[in-house]
C-alpha cells in the first residue's frame, strides 16, 4: 500500500505538501507501514485516492523518523494510525462524537465512510467551517482513550 | 419547558414505501397525504371493477379464473379466482368478511385517512344478498339464454387514455345493439397473452375509418352462431390496434399488420377462421397500399418476426467515409469554424468566471500562494520559507485561538530541556492548582479567620464585663 501513496520521512516534504495543495484537502497518515490497523487504513487509502483524486490529496507521514517528531509533537499523536486533515495550509477539525477533535485516530470500516468523511470537509472547508461534525454513525467511529499528559 | 425530543423506533410506512422515525407524525405530512390519496385511488379503481361485477355477476369459466386476482392492500392477501362460479366471487365474499373489515380499519387508523371512508373500502351484507339473488337467477337462466344485453365490460379495463377509446365502445356498442354478445369476461387489467391468438400490431394501424370497416366486416361475417370467445377476440384485437395507435403518439398513421400465431380462436366455431382469414386479406392489402408512401431506399419487411426496416446502403457512398473511417461529422463541414469558434469563447468564459468561495478556509492564504508558485514557476522568487514554520493548527487540550498554540509549541520546545516549574504555573491554563498551595491557602484562610474570632470574642467578653 505503501507504494503506492507518497511516504514521507522529512519535515521538509511535510512543509512543502502542506503548502503546495491548494483548494484541495490534504490527508497525512501519520504511522508505521507495519502497524496492522496502519495497514489496513493504507489499504483503505489507496484503494480511495484516486476516486477523491480531484478534491482530495494523500500522503503516509512514517513516524519512526525523526525529522519528523516535530510535527508528532506539534500535533499531538500518541495513537496510531492518526489522520490530520489541512485545507490551504489550515487544520480542519471534524467532531466525531470522540474526545481528540483534531485527528482521526484508528481506521475506517469502509471505504466508503472515508470518503464521506473527506467530503464532509471538503465541503466545511468551501463554505469557511474549520471544525465539522461527522457524518459517520458512532458504530461506525473508532473508539479510544485519550491520556492527559500521562494521566 | 420544552418537550425532550422522543428518539423513536424507525417504523415502515406502506404507503410511502419508506422507513421514519417521526412516530405519529408521519401521518400528516404532504408526502404522505399525496401518497395515501394515490394509494387509496388506485385501489379503489380495482374495487370498481369488482362492484361492477357486483352488479352484473356473470359466470367465471375455468380458464379465465387466473385472470380474476386482486391483491386486498389492507390484509395484505391476494384473492383468486379459484372455486369461484361467478366472476370476482372470492373477491366480493372476501370484502364482506369481518376479517377485511378490521384490517381495513386498522390500516386506516394506522396510515390516517379518516375512518369515515371505511364503507367505501367493503362490501355490505345487503349488498352480497343482492349478489347472490342475481346469480342465481343467472344460473337458471344461463342454459337457455345467453344474450343478456350489450355489456362491454367497465370501461377502464382498456387502459387507454385517449377520446378514442370512448367514442370506439360507443361504435361497438351501436354495431352489437342486435344483443348477440357476451359480457367481457377477462379482466383486462393484468397483462395477459390470449392463448388462442396473438395478434401482434406492427408499426402503426390504419386510420380510423379504415378501423371501422374491420367493425362492419366483422359484423357482416358473424350472422350466425357467435361464441363468446369470438367476440373476446375481437375485442382483444382492438385493444392491442388502440394501444398501439396509442404509443405512436396519434402521429402517425397506422398501417396494421396482424398475425395469427397460434390455432384459431375456438375449435368448434366456422366463422371465426373464415374473418381472420378476410382480415388477413384486407391487411395485406393495406399493407400494399402504405408500401407506396414508402421512399425507394426502404424496404418493409412484411412477413417473419423480424420488423425492422432495412435501409439499403448502396446508394450512401463510401467516398463520404463514416463514423468508422474516421470521416468529420457531415453538420462539421460546412460550418465548421463558426460552430467551434461559437462553443469556445462562451466556455473559456465561464471557465474563468467560476470563481472558489472567497470564503472558504485558508483562501487568502491559497491566493497568495498561487501568486508565489507561479512567481517561481517563472523563475524570479527562490523564496525558502524558514525551516521553523509550522502549519495552522488547533491543539488538542487547547483553549483559545491556533496562533497560541503555535506560541505554546514554541515555549514548550524551549522549556522542555529547563525544569521550571513555578515560573510556568501562572503562566499555564491550568485549573488545577498544587496541594502546597491549596493547603497554604487553608491553613492561611483558617489562621485569619482564628484571628478574627478571637478578636471578636475578646471584644464582646469585654464589652459584658463593662456593663455588669
Amino acid at each position: 500500500m505503501s507504494y503506492v501513496l507518497r511516504t514521507l520521512r522529512k519535515k521538509r516534504e511535510v512543509d512543502s505538501i502542506i503548502r503546495d495543495t491548494i483548494d484541495t484537502v490534504l490527508v497525512l497518515r501519520f504511522g508505521r507501514a507495519l502497524d496492522p490497523i496502519c495497514l489496513q487504513l493504507d489499504d483503505i487509502l489507496s484503494k480511495s485516492e484516486r476516486e477523491v483524486s480531484k478534491f482530495a490529496t494523500v500522503a503516509l507521514v512514517d513516524i519512526d523518523s525523526e525529522d519528523v517528531q516535530v510535527y508528532v509533537k506539534y500535533f499531538d499523536i500518541t495513537l496510531i494510525p492518526s489522520t490530520v486533515f489541512f485545507f490551504n495550509a489550515h487544520h480542519m477539525k471534524m467532531d466525531s462524537g470522540s474526545a481528540d477533535h483534531t485527528k482521526w485516530v484508528g481506521t475506517f470500516l469502509r471505504k466508503q465512510d472515508f470518503i464521506d468523511v473527506l467530503e464532509a470537509i471538503y465541503r466545511g472547508a468551501m463554505k469557511g467551517k474549520l471544525i465539522v461534525s461527522c457524518p459517520l454513525p458512532p458504530q461506525r467511529i473508532p473508539k479510544y482513550q485519550l491520556l492527559y499528559k500521562d494521566v | 419547558m420544552k418537550k425532550e425530543k422522543k428518539n423513536e423506533e424507525y417504523e415502515f410506512c406502506a404507503v410511502c414505501k419508506l422507513n421514519h422515525n417521526q412516530g405519529r407524525r408521519h401521518n400528516y405530512f404532504p408526502n404522505h397525504v399525496k401518497s395515501r390519496s394515490a394509494f387509496l385511488t388506485r385501489f379503489q379503481s380495482k374495487l370498481a371493477d369488482v362492484r361492477f361485477f357486483l352488479k352484473n355477476p356473470s359466470l367465471l369459466r375455468p380458464e379465465h379464473a387466473s385472470r380474476n386476482r386482486l391483491w386486498c392492500v389492507f390484509c395484505g392477501s391476494d384473492i383468486d379466482g379459484l372455486g369461484s362460479t361467478f366472476a370476482c366471487g372470492n373477491a366480493i365474499a372476501h370484502l364482506v368478511s369481518a376479517d377485511h373489515l378490521k384490517n381495513l380499519k386498522d390500516f386506516l387508523w394506522k396510515y390516517g385517512g379518516g375512518m369515515d371512508h371505511v364503507d367505501s373500502f367493503r362490501l355490505s351484507e345487503v349488498d352480497l344478498a343482492r349478489w347472490e339473488k342475481k346469480c342465481k337467477l343467472l344460473k337458471t337462466d344461463g342454459a337457455s339464454d345467453r344474450s343478456r344485453g350489450v355489456v362491454i365490460g367497465p370501461v377502464n379495463d382498456i387502459q387507454l387514455n385517449s377520446e378514442n377509446i370512448d367514442t370506439f365502445i360507443q361504435s361497438l356498442n351501436s354495431s352489437f345493439s342486435n344483443g348477440v354478445v357476451e359480457p367481457l369476461q377477462i379482466y383486462t387489467n393484468e397483462r395477459y397473452q390470449v392463448s388462442h391468438e396473438i395478434f401482434r400490431v406492427q408499426e402503426l394501424g390504419p386510420l380510423r375509418q379504415d378501423a371501422d370497416s374491420y367493425l362492419h366486416v366483422g359484423t357482416q361475417l358473424d350472422n350466425n352462431a357467435c361464441s363468446s370467445n369470438y367476440f373476446t377476440g375481437k375485442i382483444l384485437l382492438w385493444v392491442e390496434f388502440l394501444k398501439a395507435y396509442t404509443l405512436s403518439g396519434y402521429s402517425e398513421v397506422p398501417s396494421l399488420q396482424v398475425r395469427v400465431a397460434a390455432s384459431t380462436l375456438c375449435s368448434s366455431d366456422q366463422p371465426p377462421g373464415l374473418w381472420l382469414h378476410r382480415l388477413l386479406m384486407l391487411s395485406s392489402n393495406l399493407v400494399q397500399v402504405h408500401r407506396d408512401e414508402r421512399t425507394a431506399n426502404s424496404e418493409c419487411s412484411s412477413q417473419g418476426l423480424q420488423n425492422l426496416t432495412q435501409i439499403s446502403s448502396i446508394v450512401c457512398g463510401d467516398a463520404i467515409g463514416n463514423v468508422h473511417s474516421g470521416a468529420p461529422p457531415p453538420w462539421l463541414d460546412s460550418s465548421e469554424g463558426k460552430q467551434l469558434d461559437f462553443k469556445r469563447s462562451p466556455f473559456n468564459k465561464s471557465r474563468k468566471c467560476s470563481k472558489l468561495n472567497p470564503k472558504r478556509v485558508g483562501a487568502a492564504w491559497a491566493e497568495r500562494r498561487k501568486v508565489e508558485l507561479e512567481m517561481e514557476k517563472r523563475g524570479a522568487l527562490a523564496k525558502n520559507f524558514d525551516a521553523n514554520w509550522l502549519p495552522n493548527f488547533g491543539r488538542v487540550w487547547q483553549s483559545g485561538s491556533r496562533k497560541e498554540s503555535m506560541k505554546e509549541f514554541e515555549v514548550e520546545t524551549k522549556k522542555s530541556s529547563k525544569v521550571e516549574t513555578q515560573c510556568e504555573m501562572p503562566m499555564q491554563l491550568q485549573p488545577y492548582v498544587s496541594k502546597k498551595m491549596v493547603s497554604f491557602t487553608f491553613t492561611f484562610t483558617a489562621l485569619y479567620a482564628l484571628v478574627v474570632l478571637s478578636y471578636a470574642l475578646t471584644f464582646t467578653a469585654l464589652y459584658a464585663l463593662v456593663i455588669l
